[in-house]
């Protein structure tokens, strides 16, 4: 299914409308969940994850094999938190039903990738000998995922109060040529959808707040070296406007916990304490 | 379940030390490559490549099969990473490691889905027949840089690879022997290699190529960047660590062109050189009328 | 199978929620009525891109989503290739039909090849398939079905036995599922209007309602009292617990006019709770698991088994008797119960 990229550079127009620079609609939501640690939900577009944060804690029955998810930061009796990641994604996430098993490289990719770039902005030296478990639920996919899941994630560590160095906040940017036509005129596009990840080269870029460090740099398809750098710039922008938005979530739902005085938290606490 | 041995902090301290007095314990430059040695096998499709102490064996194989029921038109194409035992008693068999994981990732992402191989030429007859071209790719020694060795070696034997030539006269399907017709070789695109570096510092600000294993060992991160000689990123993956800096990053990227550069220079010559080997007592040179005199 | 894992209570924990929960009227931890369900948060519709949905929140945090996914699929294939995916959880393999509605379960930090997953997968979707009425709803024409996949995902962390919360969201996941309707006519290839206003309901509703989707629940007996949704501390001192599985049988003409429904049993399975596990800390000698029973000729004198002493926690021993199984099953059939009380709440739920 060819898409019609030459209606681009008649009306500078993607398919869903937007111009090169635009992000699709974010939202974000933290403490979604009143038995966890910490918890989000974020939607990229029509891409949907919930993350869930359990932690910093105490290591759980040591579960054999890669099941459990990917340690990243070191193992047991260490002088950090080890950051487990698993991913789930669920089996109506995508247009045509696929169910992914835990065995799955990509998912176990996945994991190994937000659980390193966590790891390295999360002060895990603050909490030696314990584990913190992310779980990330994917419920609908539309492009962008390893951005979603990064951001989720960032947002639930948030909301558990795991103190860390800044937001790592992710996007994914793109091209608006094939690799295989080689024209200058290419302009680079932010926050790809599922249609433009599927025709053109993309890459998901991860950065530390606002500055121009980047965490994670994934590009799956061929594209021009000399395209890199386009894309690379356009990327790490976008991820300082989601970082705006980010924090901007973070700091509403600050403001009204503070807004609803302390029951709301005193509420929280007596339900931990029951189990 | 085993877990690898860590460094001690002596070690730690002594590898980052001397990085910072811009000094590698084996002496190298940041941006060099241990010396890579490559022989080809007596068979065609085997090859073993070895990057100081890290040594790695590739095998490519071919078998008649029929094709997947949702791509007709392609073949087969898969690649298996094996890190056995043998390598260190820390890999285990049928439980994979996150390093087995990600170097099987890596090779699938680099090779297989940068179209290197031509699939389509793979198939025989649409939906019935087509080759299944399979390469196995075992570590047989692991210091360090595993990626950019067995991504060297599985390039290497496919290319080397030759499979029988076959062909197709009114519906009947025929698979010659060698002895009957030459073995014809793959049909392939183009030539991707992987460059990985190594970050060091609190900012990553250091880096290295072709790290060693106590190297890889103290490192904040990495990046893998595979190319072809055309300049054509196939896949990049900087898959979490220590934040680097983007410009550093695309500074890496110009370094890795210049050195896939020289991989795909070598290979050819490699190739090239092995050819001549096989073609001296070869039945092209009986039948041929020139006579050296 | 054990639901959950143990509890860290100690003896004299589990003693005293023992009593107290047997008293009449039972007091539970949390302050609930024996009858009395956890409060929760559900809707339904939440994801487009399936065709139903549905999340449900429990007042202790426990959170559950399920999605409904339904492919056309030819009949009779099925029947000579098997079940090629073979996952954990599917329902395959018990009578004609089974197969066409396929579930899997996903808890965090859980395999899904784990026992209790495949048990509670095992669970959900015999209660849905046994039910009836669904299987010939999901057939198209004579060559072909709808095959449902029901992924089942628990969000949160497993605080409790997940069963009633899994099975209350999947029951308003498929009264909210919709098929795209048929506009092909008898056994030609099938068409559907893409038009997604008009498509149907699994389930219809309205005035053609005749059915809903099943739903299990957690029942338990402590002594003499039956108590409902235990929750995890609750189970840990359970004599027996049961997971009933209830439906609803079309009224008679005659009885359309009166208010209420008719109950009808559609599955029970006795789920083994963690009060029926050896507590950890029980010497060997005294665990009938190593056959202390068993060793009477032993020449040595038998080691004593601990009196039950007022204050100190013993586990039940020997299995339920049936007047109390089958008070469990009357007491969440009969009218206005707690069977009741549940479907009549999901009612309130707007399915979008």
């Amino acid at each position: 299914m060819p898409l019609d990229t030459s209606a681009y550079s008649l009306a500078l127009l993607r398919v869903d409308g937007r111009r090169w620079n635009e992000l699709r609609r974010i939202h974000a939501q933290i403490r979604t969940q009143a038995a966890a640690d910490g918890s989000s939900y974020l939607e990229m577009g029509h891409t949907k994850v919930m993350c869930v944060v359990t932690g910093p804690s105490e290591p759980g029955p040591k579960r054999g094999g890669m099941t459990g998810g990917v340690g990243g930061g070191g193992g047991e009796r260490s002088s950090t938190a080890d950051v487990s990641v698993s991913v789930v994604i669920a089996g109506f996430s995508s247009v045509d039903r696929k169910r992914r098993g835990r065995g799955d490289k990509r998912t176990l990719e996945l994991q190994s990738t937000i659980s390193s770039a966590l790891a390295a902005s999360l002060h895990t030296h603050l909490h030696p000998n314990s584990t913190i478990a992310i779980s990330l639920h994917v419920l609908s996919q539309d492009g962008s995922l390893l951005a979603a899941l990064i951001n989720a994630a960032t947002l639930a560590c948030i909301d558990a109060g795991i103190p860390m160095t800044d937001y790592v906040v992710a996007c994914t940017a793109g091209s608006t040529s094939t690799y295989a036509a080689n024209d200058e005129g290419a302009d680079p596009l932010l926050d790809m959808n599922h249609q433009e990840e599927q025709e053109l080269p993309s890459l998901t870029v991860a950065t530390l707040g606002s500055s121009d460090r980047v965490a994670v740099l994934v590009c799956e398809s061929r594209v021009q070296v000399s395209r890199l750098e386009g894309m690379l710039a356009v990327g790490v922008d976008g991820c300082k406007q989601v970082r705006e938005i980010l924090d901007r979530v973070v700091r509403e739902k600050g403001r009204r916990m503070i807004q609803e005085g302390t029951i709301e938290k005193g509420m929280s606490l007596d339900d931990m304490d029951i189990d | 379940m085993p877990r690898e041995a860590e460094p001690s902090l002596n070690e730690r301290q002594f590898v980052l030390q001397a990085l910072r007095e811009n000094l590698r314990l084996d002496g190298r430059p940041f941006d060099k490559y241990r010396p890579v040695e490559l022989i080809f096998g007596e068979q065609y499709g085997v090859v073993e490549v070895s990057f100081g102490k890290t040594k790695i064996l590739a095998k490519t194989s071919a078998e008649l099969t029929v094709p997947y029921v949702d791509r007709p038109l392609d073949g087969i194409f898969t690649i298996a990473t094996e890190l056995s035992p043998m390598t260190a008693p820390s890999f285990e068999v049928n439980r994979p490691t996150e390093t087995e994981v990600l170097l099987s990732r890596l090779l699938e992402k680099t090779v297989r889905r940068s179209g290197a191989l031509d699939t389509e030429s793979l198939c025989l007859v649409a939906g019935q027949k087509c080759w299944s071209v399979r390469v196995d790719v075992h570590v047989l020694s692991h210091d360090g840089d595993l990626t950019d060795a067995a991504c060297l070696a599985v390039v290497a034997a496919l290319r080397h690879f030759r499979k029988p030539d076959t062909s197709i006269e009114g519906g009947l399907l025929t698979v010659y022997t060698p002895a009957e017709r030459e073995p014809v070789p793959l049909s392939w695109l183009h030539s991707p290699f992987c460059v990985t570096w190594s970050f060091y510092g609190d900012q990553g600000e250091m880096a290295l190529l072709d790290a060693t294993l106590s190297e890889e060992h103290v490192r904040v991160g990495s990046c893998t960047i595979s190319m072809n000689r055309h300049g054509e990123i196939c896949q990049i993956a900087k898959l979490g660590g220590t934040p680097v800096d983007a410009v550093a990053l695309l500074q890496c990227t110009n370094v890795a062109l210049v050195k896939v550069k020289d991989f795909s220079a070598f290979l050819d010559r490699k190739l090239a050189e092995d050819a001549k080997r096989r073609d001296k007592g070869g039945l092209m040179a009986e039948l041929s009328a020139e006579n050296d005199r | 199978m054990a639901s959950t894992q143990h509890v860290l209570l100690s003896p004299a924990e589990l003693a005293y929620l023992h009593s107290s929960l047997s008293q009449t009227p039972p007091i539970r931890p949390d302050g609930r009525t024996a009858t009395q369900f956890r409060p929760l948060v559900a809707e339904t519709g939440i994801l487009p891109g399936t065709n139903g949905s549905a999340r449900i929140c429990f007042a202790d945090g426990t959170e559950a989503i399920v999605g409904v996914k339904a492919e056309v699929e030819a009949t009779g294939r099925q029947e000579e290739e098997g079940d090629e995916e073979g996952e954990g959880g599917s329902g395959n393999g018990n009578g004609n039909g089974s197969d066409w509605v396929e579930m899997s379960v996903e808890i965090p930090g859980v395999r899904d090849d784990d026992s209790g997953t495949a048990f509670l997968a095992a669970m959900l979707s015999e209660a849905v398939v046994a039910d009836g009425g669904l299987v010939g709803r999901l057939r198209i024409n004579g060559r072909f079905h709808w095959k449902l996949y029901l992924d089942i995902l628990l969000i949160s962390p497993p605080l409790s036995y997940p069963l009633p919360l899994l099975s209350l969201t999947t029951h308003l996941a498929l009264l909210a599922t919709r098929l795209p309707r048929l506009k092909s006519e008898g056994d030609e290839d099938p068409f559907f209007d893409d038009d997604w206003a008009a498509a149907t309901y699994l389930y219809p509703r309205g005035e053609k309602r005749t059915r809903r989707p099943p739903v299990t629940l957690l029942v338990m007996a402590v002594g003499k009292n039956i108590i409902f949704d235990p929750s995890k501390e609750e189970l840990a001192v359970a004599d027996v617990t049961l997971a009933v599985s209830v439906g609803e049988e079309s009224k008679p003409d005659s009885e359309k006019q009166k208010r209420g429904r008719r109950l009808k049993l559609v599955a029970v399975r006795t789920v083994d709770p963690p009060s029926r596990l050896t507590p950890p800390g029980v010497p060997n000698a005294v665990n009938a698991a190593y056959g202390a029973g068993g060793r009477q000729k032993q020449t040595g004198p038998r080691p004593v088994e601990p009196e039950a002493v007022e204050g100190v926690w013993r586990a039940p021993r020997g299995g339920a008797k049936p007047v109390v199984m089958a008070a469990l099953v009357q007491k969440t059939l009969e009218a206005g119960g707690v069977a009741d009380e549940v479907l009549d709440a999901l009612d309130g739920v707007d399915l979008g």
